[in-house]
């Protein structure tokens, strides 16, 4: 059970923290940036879907549409409120799990894993097609451009520029959403809620013969997972500062995400952040060849399936997993 | 709305209700035997467009060979997807999910590698029936009305095969109880071949009579794939008959609901009829006798 994390979570987000402070002092060029800021999005993304398809065990395939609700939510009311994108991005999330606590209602009446799957499916494919059918508000698959980057913020004598083309700003944002997302959520699971998630993917009736109430901990769990992927999701809306509901809320994104998830290790903490790192930056060295991408995508979920099942993070030192696995049996006995 | 548009509008519904229920009653069929849900289903729709593009227009062969041919082809690659990707994974004790990423991977392979190998442009496929057949103020062409009869002649088939041979009890004791059917002597593993290869069957057969109408494309499974799954679960846990029903009242909804509003937004109100109805019935509208 306490693989989930691997040896020491904190450690290693404190590892993560630093390298990223490392980061600006670098002699990285601009599009170097680019593609570290697209990759933290993305892995903030991966972990939120991740609660729900591997520490919950839900295995629901729709979180793409949390990220679209986020990303438009916060482009919209920005763009026709004139509200600062620092206060939106959080409304975005707001709105995203407010939509994913409403889905979680039909998916607590079912047990099966092929209904969850579809019915999650389906909705993201009705807010992909309301995304792209309104039109007038979203301009649809045109694209919905005219979205503010984030205000300026002055420290001191210095004035940190946000959006396209100020690309330490905008990597600075992705990192901070990326360490406060990652530490806020690692507290929480290894917290009781933590442990009570476990339960419930280890053991749903086990769980819920102790006393969990299984309804309200799944709605819980899926109002946090659609408010982190929602506020990635607005995230990015301010730093590509254009969108489609095919680019964010299309079977691409799923692909992709999946893939990532997959890759890094399905239920793992640290998992999906491996996943998002490695797929962001192959898929941008294969940025030549655009039609492979999908190919590449669909044939690592394949690969990784069949021969590495729990992913990168499962691969990893077999030399302390050992004992820890042997110490925990005797207590999954019981 | 007059008669005659409502009695067109019927049919239209029939009609595209008639490829969901090719497609749902093979997602539903391999459904109800494996509890399998296989999101490669819709490739096997589109290679099959390409097979039929190959066969009858490329190489010029007779429609009825072509259209032989192309089904034969495409259930041996159904067959095959089930030996080489699915059999090995049920073995594993968490197949479920195993089954369905590694198929969301197929899916995406095929239809980049579609891509690469025939382009990205969409082939047209001459009507196979010309004419328009006209009864009173109604007008019809005869390609769709051949749809929607071939269709339910091979659905016809494939329930006469299900519920009136060896072969079907066979297949329905394995759906019922497939460690139970081992133990008096069936197969379980072939049996999941075969019905792999029929579902693949039906959505070869989908993709013949569809490709004339739409076109053959990389992504041309893509939205029915979907579809196929919304009919599984409205006719209930993999049954044939409840998909075959489900496929129909699907294309009828969808039909219907153009009526009313603006054609775009029709799969939003069919998508949403699903979820309504797995919230207030999840064991489907049509649950009853299995696979």
């Amino acid at each position: 059970m306490l693989e989930v994390f691997g040896g020491h979570p904190y450690r290693a987000i404190l590892v993560w923290t630093l390298m990223l402070l490392v980061v600006p002092f670098l002699p990285l060029d601009d599009y170097v940036l680019h593609i570290l800021t697209l990759f933290l999005i993305f892995a903030v993304f991966a972990t939120g879907w991740n609660l729900t398809l591997g520490i919950l065990g839900l295995k629901t395939l729709g979180h793409h549409a949390f990220f679209a609700i986020g990303a438009y939510a916060s482009a919209l009311v920005s763009h026709y409120f004139g509200i600062s994108p620092w206060i939106t991005i959080w409304l975005g999330a707001i709105i995203a799990a407010i939509a994913g606590i409403v889905i979680g209602f039909p998916i607590l009446r079912i047990r099966s894993m092929p209904h969850v799957a579809i019915v999650t499916l389906a909705f993201a494919e009705i807010v992909r097609l309301v995304l792209s059918n309104l039109k007038e508000i979203t301009r649809g698959e045109l694209g919905f451009w005219g979205i503010p980057p984030f205000d300026p913020i002055s420290i001191g004598g210095t004035t940190i520029q946000f959006g396209l083309g100020n690309a330490f700003g905008s990597f600075a944002v992705a990192a901070v959403m990326f360490v406060g997302v990652h530490l806020l959520l690692l507290m929480l699971l290894k917290s009781r809620s933590g442990l009570t998630f476990l339960a419930i993917r280890d053991g749903e009736a086990a769980a819920e013969s102790l006393g969990v109430k299984l309804a309200a901990w799944k709605l819980f769990a899926f109002g946090v997972s659609a408010a982190i992927v929602g506020l990635s999701g607005a995230v990015y809306a301010h730093y590509v500062l254009i969108l489609t509901p095919s680019s964010v809320a299309g079977p691409d994104m799923l692909i992709s995400l999946l893939a990532m998830i997959i890759v890094g290790g399905v239920g793992r903490f640290f998992g999906p952040i491996y996943g998002a790192l490695l797929l962001t930056v192959s898929s941008e060295l294969l940025r030549d060849f655009g039609d492979y991408r999908m190919l590449l995508y669909g044939a690592l979920i394949v690969v990784f399936v069949f021969v590495a099942p729990t992913g990168i993070a499962g691969l990893k030192p077999a030399s302390w997993r050992k004992p820890r696995e042997s110490a925990s049996q005797p207590a999954e006995a019981t | 709305m007059s008669g005659t548009h409502l009695i067109e509008t019927v049919i239209n519904g029939l009609i595209s209700g008639s490829i969901y229920a090719l497609i749902g009653s093979g997602l539903a069929l391999i459904y109800g035997t494996t509890r399998v849900l296989n999101f490669a289903h819709g490739e096997l729709l589109m290679l099959a467009g390409y097979f039929i593009l190959l066969f009858a227009v490329t190489l010029g062969w007779p429609v009825i060979l072509a259209a032989i041919a192309t089904i034969v082809l495409v259930m041996v690659l159904g067959a095959l997807l089930q030996r080489v990707t699915i059999a090995p994974l049920m073995k594993r004790e968490d197949w479920a999910f195993s089954v369905i990423a590694a198929t969301i991977g197929l899916s995406i392979f095929l239809q980049s590698g579609a891509q690469l190998i025939w382009g990205e442009q969409y082939q047209g496929v001459p009507y196979f029936f010309h004419g328009v057949a006209v009864i009173g103020e109604v007008r019809m062409p005869w390609q769709r009305i051949a749809i929607l009869v071939v269709a339910l002649g091979v659905m016809g088939i494939c329930g006469l095969i299900l519920y009136r041979t060896k072969l079907g009890r066979i297949v329905r004791a394995t759906a019922q109880d497939a460690e139970a059917a081992l133990a008096v002597g069936i197969p379980a593993g072939r049996v999941h071949t075969i019905v792999f290869a029929i579902s693949a069957g039906l959505a070869g057969t989908g993709a013949i009579l569809l490709s004339p109408l739409i076109t053959v494309n990389p992504w041309m499974g893509v939205s029915y794939l979907l579809k196929g799954f919304a009919v599984v679960i409205l006719g209930g846990l993999g049954s044939f008959g409840g998909a075959v029903a489900a496929g129909f009242l699907l294309g009828l909804i969808e039909s219907v609901s153009v009526a009313f509003v603006p054609s775009e937004w029709s799969n939003v109100i069919a998508f949403a009829f699903l979820i309504a109805v797995i919230t207030a019935r999840p064991e489907g509208l049509f649950a009853g006798r299995g696979a």
